[in-house]
């Protein structure tokens, strides 16, 4: 038995994974293993940049100057002046925005404490200590703001991510239209508090819309009456598999069809339950149900009082799939969030609570609406979407309310979004970049073609150039660029034109390997050695060289991951994978080829 | 198939002129980036700028009378890479995103028949232009430092040094080059951006790659004729790696021209860099990193009392 046949082995098994791992998506609809439908975001093993891909990425930053006006009490003309020359010095400093202030309020001998003060605090240091604080805190404000705006507005597979303590970056694939975007992400919070309409007029509401939207499809309406009854046992399957079309036997498929067409708004929408307040509604139905909320003659018959909402955040399904509620709620919102003076969460029993502050005007208006609506709900809508629909127990008489009844990460998120009703945490957009869809796929296009056209030819001069040896060396080139992918895409990196560049640069170190060895064979050849010898003593003088020339390049990566910003980022992460692959690909993978063949005993040919 | 038998070229002897040839080539190329410069990028500058795409050819010229007319008298305006197609940058800031909007709307309202469609916006605040250069500029230095702390650790400290000067000088004639040819055609429109920082680094890999394989095989003759002096070590070293720094530039010099011809507008400045950075990453792993090396060993040989008594023969080539 060849002594090399285990290795080979696990070699051929290894790449067959990761062939069998980037082409999984494709491979499991061809054999019906997924449903999940076509998109460009998950044909590819690798998602694309935005310079690839096209899309919006916008850099925002938390205007903290304006955060400083609009937690300023008692301002006048000297509190504008000093605080325009913070503006003016933060634009360019580098100096934290809160020593600024502290800087030009000493220097014009004004005390902090007249227009931040309070009864309990007068001191300065506690004061600067206060606004720290709100200005750390509001970046997490602010990031809640955005994820509920571009959630509402319906993004495939967005990215938003804290960049260092006052940057948000947001990447949004395949947005076009941007100046509603841009209006989107700047403007101003609001945070309302609306009444729920109660179970039956939602429930007619509902049953309304359903009977219009038949009538709009030509169904008889009779006959979609006399179908009420079935179609509360439709919600019930709706409610326990959530995707009723694959569970219901063939010999009721025609009925369920029948249902279907004569109940066009309850197929995607499931109605609320006996008593319940919110619909649901499947993410993938969302678009549609948005369309017919919004078709004239559904609108005549919605009250003009109410208001359809969405929740802000889904709610899993046991198959992973995304439902959101739809509540529907006044129009007229019973108050708003400024008079929020603080959330917090807090621990009764173990279990996480939100506790919420107003100040006394708020709690006079906030006892008045809880007294009036007691075991009623009240929606908490931070900008359209609904983060929370407590029931009211009882009348709030102080303004100081608990929220009860969810988990500490849930809580968590509930805080900051009262606290954003009560301080919103203003953004600037300070870098914004688009790339059209077709500038983008033009860029690919040319790029993949490029970059095939210079791999075969790569592959065809080893080939013609190394003989057998150089097949072995494109093999091992093949498998880099496979497992370099592989990798890629487990760390779910993202592939952009200067990833490209790495990735070009690393083909290229493992060409050099191959090219290394092959040569230091062809040298151990002519000294007189057997092939055998002589690819030995080849492998093992070349290593040095390559080892070194390597280390150098990959220590270069990671200084550039360390430094560079994103593009630079995405260049060094391609690389660095790229060497690590090729130095097992190079020297490994076609050292143990040339040793199966050999003691298969045959010889190898090294052009 | 073999393309180079046993070679015997005196690459350390015509040292001297190649480092002639080297320098009046990065002094041509400083003057003209003194003189003519060579564009930032917009994410290093700060701004503004939007591509357009006109259903017909619009004259330069035309478009900035209206730029000027909406109030950006300063920006600049280009094709890219087609007729058709118009790059609009301008220096001007404001908060938001109103520049891009203004251009816009100035362009739609002024060739009414003729409405472009945006391909590309680009807004960079000012402080994130000043950032975005700190950070590539630290990371090039950094990268060069370290570079020079693992070959000096590896090696001797002089090849660190001799690697590093070699990266300085590829760099330098890479920029060199791009200002020089910048402009000349329509195809060659060059600026410095996060992708032609890419480049360079790309380029700085590729070239140390290349002088560590040199300096390897220069480690291994040392080893093997201790009685040789350095000047024939590198001599000898240098031919018998010469098939390969051939094959491996050479494959990589026709994969950037592949880069340069067919990458298409976005890879053009990037396969320039390339071509241009292997063709120099070749030549300095001789002429610059090896021939500094060998230029400090002879100096310090003739100035240290033990080997006074030697005596130099022709330039540089030391005899017992």
């Amino acid at each position: 038995m060849n002594p090399y046949r285990n290795k080979v082995i696990l070699i051929l098994a290894s790449t067959l994974l990761g062939i069998g791992y980037l082409f999984w998506n494709p491979i499991s609809r061809t054999f019906g293993l997924s449903d999940e439908p076509v998109s460009s975001g998950n044909i590819l093993p690798v998602k694309l940049g935005l310079d690839l891909q096209g899309g919006m990425r916008v850099v925002l930053e938390v205007d903290i100057i304006k955060m400083f006006d609009d937690l300023a009490k008692n301002k006048d003309q000297n509190f504008d002046q000093i605080l325009e020359k913070v503006r003016t010095e933060a634009r360019t400093s580098t100096e934290d925005a809160v020593s600024i202030l502290k800087r030009n309020f000493s220097e014009h001998d004004v005390r902090l404490a007249v227009y931040y003060g309070d009864l309990q605090e007068q001191n300065d240091d506690a004061i600067i200590q206060k606004l720290q604080n709100e200005a750390t805190t509001a970046i997490d404000r602010a990031i809640e703001i955005v994820r509920n705006r571009v959630d509402q507005y319906g993004v495939s597979e967005p990215t938003i991510q804290k960049q260092g303590s006052t940057r948000i970056i947001v990447e949004l694939p395949g947005v076009k239209n941007q100046s509603q975007v841009r209006t989107l992400l700047q403007g101003t919070a609001l945070l309302e508090f609306k009444l729920l309409k109660e179970p039956e007029f939602v429930s007619k509401t509902f049953e309304a819309i359903n009977g219009t939207l038949a009538k709009l499809h030509g169904v008889d309406t009779s006959t979609t009456a006399a179908s009420s009854d079935t179609s509360a046992a439709q919600n019930d399957s709706l409610a326990t598999t959530t995707d009723t079309a694959s569970s219901i036997t063939s010999s009721q498929t025609k009925s369920d069809e029948q249902w279907r067409k004569e109940n066009p708004f309850y197929a995607i929408v499931q109605p609320p339950q006996q008593g319940g307040q919110e619909g649901y509604v499947l993410e993938e139905h969302r678009d549609s149900v948005l369309k017919i909320l919004s078709l004239p003659e559904i609108q005549k018959v919605i009250p003009a009082d109410v208001q359809f909402h969405w929740a802000a955040k889904p709610i899993m399904a046991e198959n992973e799939k995304k439902i959101f509620a739809l509540f529907l709620t006044r129009k007229e919102p019973e108050l708003t969030g400024g008079v929020i003076e603080n959330a917090k969460v807090d621990f009764v029993l173990n279990q996480p609570v939100v506790n919420m502050e107003m100040n006394s005007e708020g709690a006079r208006e906030w006892a008045r609406i809880t007294g009036a609506n007691i075991n009623k709900r009240i929606a908490i809508v931070l900008d359209k979407g609904v983060y929370s629909a407590p029931v009211v127990r009882s009348k709030i008489p102080n303004g100081m309310s608990q929220i009860e009844g969810m988990d500490v990460a849930e809580a968590n998120i509930l805080q900051i979004v009262l606290k954003a009703g009560a301080l919103p945490a203003p953004v600037d957009i300070i870098e914004q970049q688009s790339v059209g869809a077709s500038l983008g796929s033009d860029s690919i296009q040319k790029g993949l073609f490029a970059a095939l056209l210079a791999f075969v030819l790569t592959i065809l001069f080893m080939m013609v150039y190394y003989n057998f040896s150089g097949v072995v060396a494109n093999m091992a080139l093949i498998l880099n660029m496979i497992f370099l992918i592989v990798i890629l895409a487990g760390f779910k990196g993202v592939l952009t034109l200067p990833g490209i560049a790495g990735i070009i640069l690393s083909m290229a170190v493992a060409v050099d390997a191959n090219v290394l060895i092959n040569e230091r064979v062809h040298e151990e050849l002519a000294t007189g050695k057997t092939t055998r010898a002589a690819v030995d003593a080849g492998y093992k003088k070349a290593f040095t060289a390559i080892f070194d020339s390597n280390i150098t390049t990959f220590i270069t990566g990671v200084i550039l991951y360390q430094f560079g910003s994103g593009p630079i980022q995405g260049f060094a992460l391609t690389l660095m994978i790229g060497i690590v692959v090729s130095m097992i690909t190079a020297i490994w993978v076609t050292h143990i080829m040339f040793n199966y063949i050999m003691s298969g005993g045959k010889t190898v040919n090294f052009g | 198939m073999r393309l180079f038998k046993q070679t015997h070229i005196d690459f350390m002897g015509k040292r001297r002129r190649w480092f002639a040839i080297s320098f009046s080539v990065i002094i041509l190329g400083m003057i003209s980036l003194a003189l003519k410069g060579i564009g930032w990028g917009i994410d290093f500058l700060g701004g503004t700028e939007v591509v357009v795409q006109f259903s017909r050819t619009v004259e330069v010229s035309e478009i900035r009378t209206v730029m000027s007319n909406a109030g950006f008298s300063r920006a600049e305006i280009k094709e890219y890479g087609e007729a058709s197609r118009i790059l609009i940058r301008t220096p001007e800031q404001s908060e938001g995103t109103t520049v891009a909007d203004k251009i816009i709307s100035a362009l739609s309202t002024s060739f009414p028949q003729n409405i472009p469609q945006i391909l590309a916006e680009q807004k960079i605040g000012p402080k994130i232009g000043a950032e975005l250069r700190l950070g590539a500029m630290y990371a090039i230095i950094a990268s060069l430092v370290a570079i020079m702390i693992y070959i000096g650790f590896r090696f001797k400290f002089i090849y660190g040094v001799g690697a590093v000067a070699a990266l300085f000088h590829d760099v330098l004639v890479v920029l060199g080059l791009l200002s020089i040819i910048d402009g000349l055609t329509p195809f060659t429109n060059f600026e410095i951006d996060q992708n032609m920082i890419a480049a360079l680094l790309t380029l700085v890999g590729l070239s140390v790659n290349d002088t560590v394989v040199i300096f390897d095989r220069i480690r291994e003759n040392q080893k093997i004729h201790r009685t040789m002096n350095l000047f024939d070590v590198m001599n000898k070293s240098l031919n018998e790696t010469l098939s390969r720094t051939i094959i491996t530039s050479g494959t990589i010099f026709l994969v950037t021209i592949i880069l340069f011809f067919f990458g298409g507008e976005v890879n053009r400045g990037l396969g320039f860099a390339l071509t241009i950075g292997i063709i120099t990453g070749t030549y300095s792993s001789i002429y610059i990193a090896s021939a500094v090396v060998l230029e400090y060993v002879n100096r310090r040989i003739s100035k240290s009392p033990e080997t006074a008594m030697l005596k130099v023969k022709k330039s540089g080539e030391l005899v017992k």
